[in-house]
């Protein structure tokens, strides 16, 4: 009986073991502040629920589940950052800040993660797309640009699957501040912003009037991509 | 009677080899400008890490390399690698660090970095390339569990590679200094006759000693 018992518990654990569930959370307190001249901006970073409680969730191989949590660290990511990047800044609750220039609202858009058994190299990656949403002090959007981040770890430096992920997503995090703080003021949204006195502008037009040329400073929600080096 | 004595020294030298597995290494140095470390210059080890490589240098190595600068016999004043980039932050991340010294002037003409620079009394940059590697494997081991006991039978042997290079960048002018590179080999025994005996080549070890001790007489100029 006791045998039985033992087989039944083994064989449990090993079918346990193949489907089992992987949690990475990357925490904070591991974002330093950018060493770098100051924007001249004084701006609200507006972190909403999605991005505060952001995991990523995907099933592979209809047996395993992984989930990858980066929105915790997300509040420690920008506070950093916009303590580093901004003259001065303010976490806010709105897209709109009357004693402000404006309000930065960041949002991840996507993740995607490969595993070194995929890929066939020595390497945990990640792939972070976050999107960044510019608005006035009023809360008009003055535009917005998206910023693709990646991160690895090599297998040589993380024995465990989970360390091997949770470290390249936090490389990940880590390279959006970076190339972040690096592009902010060279941003085309910002740095038009920034040259025409950081105005308010309109309210966007109704539906069928023609959209403003790109090149006008005032344009609202102007579209960029910054590009990405792996 | 000195045959004994020989005889002695060769069981000797011979039992510590077979219990620590032999490993050989080479160091070599490239000089291109003259070096000197004051007492309050410091110095940081880093691992490149700007892509994907089979040739990115282990954590562990880096550390190791950085403990072994800052012990011993003249040891100099290492900041560690972690440390470093915080400090540097987003200058020394894998996207945004140089990856040549003709990209240092522009970094260093930034006032905060510049500034920074000279709080944390860097004198010395070390990139660090190169891993370890197995690169032959033989023999055989079977082990068997029976209600009586157990017990494994064979013979393994494995043979590791290490290979790295140290390219040292001097963070007052500019530009490199030179090269110090190591290379390792040594090859790792297990027989088993009911119990294994692991006899273990540290070769990765033994690189980053010999790379530590090139590079603390390189920095201080002792060559």
């Amino acid at each position: 009986m006791n045998l039985r018992l033992a087989f039944i518990v083994v064989v449990a654990g090993l079918l346990g073991a193949c489907t089992g569930n992987h949690n990475m959370i990357v925490e904070g307190g591991r974002f330093p502040v950018p060493l770098m001249d100051k924007a001249p901006v004084r701006l609200g970073v507006y972190l909403d629920d999605e991005i505060r409680s952001y995991v990523h969730t995907e099933t592979r191989d209809k047996k395993s589940e992984w989930t990858v949590d980066v929105g915790g660290a997300q509040l420690d990511l920008f506070s950093n950052l916009a303590e580093g990047v901004f003259q001065d800044h303010e976490l806010v609750d709105s897209s709109a800040a009357g004693h402000l220039d404006g309000v930065l609202k960041p949002s991840i858009k996507e993740i995607q993660f490969s595993l070194p058994k995929q890929t066939r190299t020595n390497y945990y990656e990640v792939w972070i797309r976050y999107h960044f949403q510019l608005f006035d002090k009023e809360g008009n959007p003055v535009g917005e640009w998206t910023l693709p981040a990646y991160g690895k770890a090599n297998t040589n430096d993380h024995g465990s699957t989970t360390v091997g992920l949770q470290e390249a997503a936090l490389a990940a995090c880590r390279d959006a501040m970076a190339f972040f703080s690096i592009n902010f003021v060279r941003e085309p949204v910002v740095r038009n912003w920034l040259a025409a006195g950081k105005p308010v502008v309109p309210p966007a037009p109704p539906v069928n009037t023609p959209a403003p040329s790109p090149a006008d400073p005032q344009a609202p929600a102007v579209t960029s991509t910054e590009g990405s080096q792996t | 009677m000195i045959y004994l004595r020989i005889l002695q020294w060769s069981v000797v030298t011979g039992a510590i080899c077979l219990l620590a597995g032999c490993v050989t290494a080479t160091v070599q140095q490239v000089r291109e400008t003259a070096t000197a470390m004051n007492e309050e210059d410091s110095i940081v080890v880093l691992g490149r890490r700007n892509r994907p490589s089979k040739a990115e240098a282990e954590l562990d190595f880096v550390e190791c390399v950085s403990r072994n600068l800052s012990s011993g016999e003249n040891p100099v004043q290492v900041i560690s690698e972690q440390q470093f980039v915080d400090a540097m932050f987003p200058w020394f991340e894998p996207r945004t660090a140089p990856l040549s010294t003709t990209d240092l002037p522009e970094l260093l003409q930034q006032p905060l970095l510049a500034e920074r620079i000279r709080e944390i009394g860097l004198k010395y940059l070390v990139w660090l390339e190169g891993s370890t590697r197995q690169i032959a494997q033989a023999g055989s081991m079977s082990c068997s569990v029976t209600p009586g006991g157990g017990g494994c039978f064979g013979f393994l042997t494995w043979e590791k590679d290490s290979s790295y290079e140290a390219s040292v960048w001097d963070a007052h002018t500019a530009k490199t200094a030179g090269r110090v590179s190591s290379d390792a080999a040594g090859t790792s025994y297990m027989p088993a006759l009911v119990v294994p005996i692991p006899i273990i080549a540290r070769v990765q070890n033994s690189a980053c000693s010999s790379l530590a001790g090139q590079l603390k007489q390189f920095v201080r100029n002792d060559t």
